[in-house]
């Protein structure tokens, strides 16, 4: 009871240590705003792209300028149709100074010759040649309609054939296209949740070896261990910088997640509040308990996190290690590498979460041994990283060889 | 008689296989100030780290009398580690109250101790700046009145006056007496010799990891003060047992060292040598604590050629 009293008393203090460091408010800020601003950015050039509407003065002789405003709609066209009354052989130069502008000559010929001329200025939006041709649909219901066929017939033609492929498996589910997304997002929004607090628990573990590395510089380790055991002291480091990891995650969404659900036409919570999420943030949290007991060991090692050029400065690129897998496990998530990744202790958080996401029938006796191994993983590195934090949190003024760590982890 | 705080018994450590300290005993009184003295490198903090639970003795027992037994009662002693720093970016009062509260002691009563002890080193004012602000001077007494703060029944101060300008240095001095006098144990590791006759009353010197000296002050200047003669020359110790005023003798082939009682006038004893007895050098010279701790840190054989070594 008193170890876990001081356990929180260090974690509060950690804790409140970075609260009041500006460099830390700031990384808490910046990192959803960063996101925020690549997202806007990003949504602002797609809708600049939307604004550039194009205004189709249409000739029409046939009255059928109704129909095609349907299809605008229907279409979600970016045109502005207007009627004009103007001719052909004057519209050249209406447009040479105009941009975004097409003239259309609709008429009885254009329903025998089945060509509509159109005329548009030089500058267009490089779509338009396509988006136009979805207007060739009322024009076409009109040329069969006076040919005198009834509306069913007309129905049927206008539908078109359509090849629809089923595999084995589909058939025999009776549930709709609908519930297939569903059932995508609901492994989906729970893994990117998973990655995003995983990200942010790991990058603020490695807070730890700053932490951990900066009290030996300060010269107070020791005073701290006069009130507090090493175990006490690495505890409450991993839980406070746990907590503020996920003070980041928090904050993140916080902006985040209005943003999303106003840009983007999904039910997130629907999708996130389901059963895999415990299993996501259970890999998630098992990640940082790695990582985190590996950098308060290795931090407590080193003089000075600003210079060292030893294989200290390497353990900290260990969580970048699961990158190596993502693009394999993205073209096979079954494959020989995503299996070798989920079975890595250093990887396979990481490659689990995205397996799971990806993966439509999960691999329980993967994941099974998988969490054993990561299960098994943490209570080894955190043994070691106890003997290790003991003994190297005191050893001040010089970086520690893997020699003197391999003898104090032999003690 | 003072009750005892601390009892350090035959205490060992070794690394890698070679004796840092061996054979360690003492202890450390209610009241009263400790010093353990001994040249750099002679096993002080290795002692002291092995008190704080901060290292693990290979032998030996530490024993805290008012606590439960093998329970270090950390939250009633304050230590001042030689090699100290301070978090660099945090404020005075938010450090003293977070090492406050890992000794749990109230927070309220040590906010109104950290402003009472602040005033009094003379940093009033300064709760609220940052400790890479403030002065080393000025950051040594925040450690001081950290390591003070709790109210500890012992008080641990490894090298306390290191690095500490003279006026800071009084001012420590008196505050540790003061505490003694409350009735606080201080165990006190220094190597100069001049604050330790000053202010402790009892020391225990080590060289090489063992005890060399233990007692009262008054009890080694009793030991160590008098005069002694350093004689060069082959002389039976029959002869220089007739001698009077001499209260031991030590000889080493040619060398004889006579330890003179304290009642002796140098002028009158030496007047009256024996006029047989071969002389080649002699030297007489009173040894103090300094000569005594000198002699130790140069290892050379204690109470030796102390007159011709040192002024």
């Amino acid at each position: 009871m008193k170890i876990m009293s001081n356990t929180i008393k260090i974690a509060k203090w950690e804790i409140k240590r970075n609260l009041k460091n500006k460099s830390f408010i700031i990384s808490l800020f910046i990192t959803p705003i960063l996101f925020l601003a690549f997202f806007l950015l990003g949504n602002l050039a797609n809708s600049d792209e939307d604004q550039s509407v194009t205004t189709v003065y249409v000739n029409d002789k046939l009255n059928i300028l109704p129909a095609l405003q349907e299809a605008v709609q229907l279409h979600t066209l970016p045109f502005k149709l207007q009627k004009t009354g103007i001719a052909e052989d004057k519209i050249e130069d209406l447009l040479k100074n105009r941009e975004n502008t097409a003239y259309l000559f609709i008429g009885e010929q254009s329903l025998t010759d089945g060509v509509v001329p159109v005329y548009t200025s030089d500058v267009i939006s490089p779509m338009f040649a396509n988006q136009i041709q979805l207007l060739a649909e009322p024009l076409k219901a009109l040329q069969l309609e006076q040919l005198g066929l009834s509306k069913n017939q007309l129905a049927a033609i206008s539908k078109g054939i359509v090849f629809e492929q089923s595999t084995v498996s589909e058939i025999s589910k009776t549930e709709g296209g609908g519930r297939e997304t569903e059932k995508i997002l609901e492994r989906i929004v729970p893994g990117a949740f998973a990655s995003i607090i995983l990200l942010s628990i790991v990058f603020s573990g490695m807070m730890i070896f700053q932490s951990a590395s900066q009290e030996k510089k300060d010269k107070i380790a020791e005073i701290i261990l006069s009130s507090v055991t090493p175990k006490d002291l690495m505890q409450g480091k991993i839980i406070g910088y746990f907590l503020l990891g996920m003070l980041q995650v928090v904050v993140f969404f916080i902006f985040i997640i209005p943003i999303v659900l106003w840009k983007i036409d999904v039910p997130i919570f629907h999708y996130l509040f389901v059963p895999h999420l415990f299993l996501f943030i259970g890999i998630a949290l098992l990640g940082y308990l790695l990582f985190s007991s590996i950098f308060v060991g290795i931090g407590a090692t080193m003089a000075d996190i600003y210079t060292t050029g030893n294989f200290q400065g390497l353990v900290i690129l260990l969580p970048f290690l699961s990158f190596v897998f993502v693009g394999p496990v993205l073209t096979d998530p079954s494959g020989l590498w995503a299996q070798i990744g989920t079975y890595l202790p250093f990887t396979s958080p990481a490659v689990l979460i995205l397996r799971l996401s990806i993966l439509e029938e999960w691999p329980w006796a993967e994941i099974v041994i998988s969490l054993a191994i990561l299960i098994i993983s943490v209570w080894i590195f955190m043994k070691l990283a106890g003997k290790i934090f003991k003994v190297g949190i005191l050893m001040y003024g010089k970086n520690a060889t893997p020699k003197e760590i391999w003898t104090w982890i032999r003690q | 008689m003072n009750e005892t705080v601390l009892t350090v018994e035959k205490l060992g450590k070794s690394f890698k296989h070679h004796p840092i300290i061996q054979n360690i005993s003492f202890e450390v009184k209610k009241g009263e100030i400790m010093a353990v003295l001994g040249p750099n490198g002679a096993g002080k903090s290795t002692i002291i780290r092995n008190i704080m639970g901060i290292m693990y003795p290979d032998e030996g027992s530490i024993t805290f009398h008012n606590s439960q037994k093998n329970m270090i009662p950390r939250h009633k002693i304050g230590y001042l580690p030689e090699e100290r720093g301070l978090y660099k970016n945090v404020k005075v009062m938010d450090i003293l109250l977070y090492l406050a509260d890992l000794k749990s002691y109230p927070l309220k009563k040590a906010k109104e101790r950290a402003k009472v002890y602040l005033k009094k080193f003379g940093l009033e004012g300064k709760e609220q700046s940052s400790i890479d602000e403030l002065s080393k001077g000025m950051g040594q007494k925040v450690q001081f009145i950290a390591s003070i703060l709790h109210e500890p029944e012992l008080l641990i101060l490894d090298e306390p006056f290191s690095g500490i300008d003279p006026v800071s240095q009084e001012l420590f001095k008196k505050e540790i007496r003061s505490l003694a006098n409350n009735g606080t144990a201080i165990l006190l590791s220094s190597h100069q010799m001049n604050i330790v006759e000053e202010m402790c009353d009892r020391l225990f010197m080590i060289h090489r990891g063992r005890k060399v000296v233990y007692g009262s002050i008054e009890e080694v200047k009793k030991t160590y003060a008098n005069f002694k003669c350093v004689i060069r020359g082959k002389n039976d110790r029959a002869v220089l047992e007739q001698i009077s005023g001499v209260q031991r003798i030590e000889q080493n082939e040619d060398v004889s060292t006579l330890y003179l009682t304290k009642d002796i006038q140098p002028a009158k004893w030496l007047k009256n040598l024996p006029e047989y007895m071969i002389i080649q050098e002699l030297s007489l010279d009173r040894i103090s604590l300094h000569e005594i701790f000198i002699d130790v840190a140069t290892d050379q054989n204690l109470l030796q050629e102390a007159g011709e070594n040192y002024e």
